[in-house]
């Protein structure tokens, strides 16, 4: 499954083999280098059953799901990934895909506090430049991710922005890359039953009306999302 | 082993076949050769017009099932003519076509749209869609069901199944109009009408308010309403309600289901179909029985 992962891509895991609880669970793809990985917190039924599974332990799981990031185009200078909290994962496989890109790459990172702060030193591996902000100042800038945005180059034709979060973050990725007219793709999330684009359960609204995160996402142009 | 079952005039492969609004994306995500061993296809619901659907947050989980309310999101029977029903027909298992119209005259409009595309084995009347915001269903209304029923199968030449709600005092009462009206067999039971509640909030989860609840948690009430309804009509009955195993069919079937339709389990499991008609398929072998009409109503009643 590593090797057909695309960036932004999601798996759709049976948490349990039991029907407790009901849905599957869907989770970023956060690596997929020789196999796939996720990153979770645990702290929903889903995520503390799973946390629950033993190493070795065979889990059902389908995928990969969804649509991908679209690479930043030729030209680009500078690709700026923003991500709150555990909405870094499908940051992460993102900069794995672009670690042999030349242009500067900047992960601007937003957590609750420092023992919210996800290890980052994969995405300097990857040669991205990483500055953090904790909503209590007990680890880098305090306040929101926001307050990072003064990193952006606001160069429409040569700044390529990826983010996911929490809907207040993306919300405000939102109006500062149109305020810049910057291009922006956003992750997006939402409870899932089917994620095959079947049960239409898991839409957003977006400018073109609703449209299911699983099967139209769960990437979109940040301008169509309304959050 | 034979497993062919009839409605009105269409002959099926199988007995199985997947409720509306739980299979999409056949092309992208499935294998067809599996997919072609399914008894029939049921898409989602298709009306007259396009509809966007109900505000987010349209699902939930609940104890062994979920809530949805999605709202017949749909882009209309146009332009599902046009660019869904070609990779429907591709699949080459007969499609039955959920169809939901907001009076008799859309009900007939839109069998007389897909009449004329083609390709079309059987119509299924959605009258139980709880989700409209009516103070009503016409799965609600005995009368209403005959009426709507018979609109349909005037101009209709392939067979009219009705979709009957649970939400009423007795579904086999119902199923007997849709009978007497010409139907050519119900289908039972779509969603029961239910809701939850964010405690913090103190608001009900769901955009639309209130949903349907489908799923494992309702197999033994729908199973009873099959076997009720099954017992009082001629015509074949179509069961639906949290059908995740091929136990779970084989109860139906023998409680009197000619068919059985899986709906909520696909989500969990997009191969359950086929598995539940190997399994049932297995039974048959284990048993030596070498018809499925063997099964259909056997159950004994002493």
């Amino acid at each position: 499954m590593a090797r057909s992962v695309g960036p932004g891509q999601f798996v759709h895991i049976k948490v349990t083999e039991s029907l407790e609880p009901f849905f599957r669970r869907p989770f970023s793809v956060f690596r997929a280098k020789k196999q796939v990985e996720v990153l979770y917190e645990a702290v929903g039924k889903g995520t503390v059953a799973l946390a629950k599974r033993e190493p070795g332990e065979y889990l059902d799981i389908l995928g990969p799901l969804g649509n991908q990031f679209c690479l930043p185009p030729k030209g680009t200078k500078q690709v700026v990934m923003i991500g709150g909290g555990i909405g870094v994962a499908p940051l992460m496989v993102l900069s794995d895909f672009l670690a042999k890109e030349k242009c500067e790459k900047i992960l601007l990172y937003g957590a609750r506090s420092k023992g919210h702060v996800f290890d980052l030193k994969d995405f300097k591996k990857n040669g991205c430049k990483v500055f953090v902000a904790t909503d209590d100042g007990s680890y880098g800038v305090h306040g929101r991710v926001s307050e990072l945005f003064n990193k952006i180059k606001t160069d429409p034709q040569t700044t390529a922005i990826y983010t996911c979060g929490p809907k207040p973050m993306m919300a405000a990725v939102k109006k500062f890359s149109e305020q810049n007219k910057l291009n922006c793709q956003a992750s997006c999330e939402e409870v899932m039953a089917c994620a095959l684009g079947a049960c239409l359960g898991c839409s957003i609204k977006t400018t073109k009306g609703y449209r299911t995160t699983c099967y139209d996402g769960p990437v979109f142009d940040i301008k169509e999302v309304i959050f | 082993m034979n497993l062919t079952v009839q409605i009105g005039n269409l002959k099926l492969a199988n007995p199985v076949t997947v409720a509306s609004g739980t299979f999409g994306h056949a092309e992208k995500y499935f294998d067809l050769e599996e997919v072609k061993k399914l008894g029939a296809i049921i898409p989602k619901t298709v009306t007259l017009y396009p509809r966007e659907g109900n505000p987010p947050p349209r699902i939930i989980e609940t104890a062994s099932g979920m809530l949805n309310a999605i709202g017949i999101e749909n882009p209309g029977a146009d332009i599902f003519i046009k660019e869904k029903l070609p990779a429907f027909r591709k699949i080459g298992v007969p499609l039955i076509i959920s169809i939901l119209g907001h009076s008799d005259e859309e009900f007939v409009k839109l069998a007389e749209k897909f009449s004329a595309a083609g390709g079309v084995a059987a119509f299924e009347l959605n009258l139980s869609c709880p989700n409209l915001q009516q103070k009503t269903l016409v799965a609600q209304d005995a009368a209403a069901t005959a009426r709507v029923v018979a609109a349909v199968k005037r101009i209709s030449k392939v067979p009219v199944i009705a979709k009957l709600s649970p939400n009423v005092t007795d579904i086999s009462e119902i199923a007997l109009h849709a009978e007497g009206a010409g139907a050519d067999a119900v289908s039972l039971v779509n969603t029961f009408t239910a809701m939850a509640v964010d405690v913090k909030k103190r608001k009900s989860v769901l955009g639309n308010f209130s949903g349907g609840l489908s799923g494992p948690a309702i197999k033994p009430i729908a199973l009873y309403m099959v076997y009720q309804t099954a017992k009082r009509i001629k015509i074949p009955v179509i069961g639906i309600g949290g059908i995740m195993t091929p136990k779970d069919a084989l109860e139906f079937l023998i409680a009197g289901a000619t068919m059985v339709a899986v709906g909520t389990a696909n989500y969990l499991n997009p191969k359950a179909p086929l598995e539940i008609l190997e399994g049932i398929q297995e039974y048959m072998t284990a048993n030596k029985i070498k018809d499925i009409k063997e099964i259909i109503g056997s159950l004994k009643e002493k």
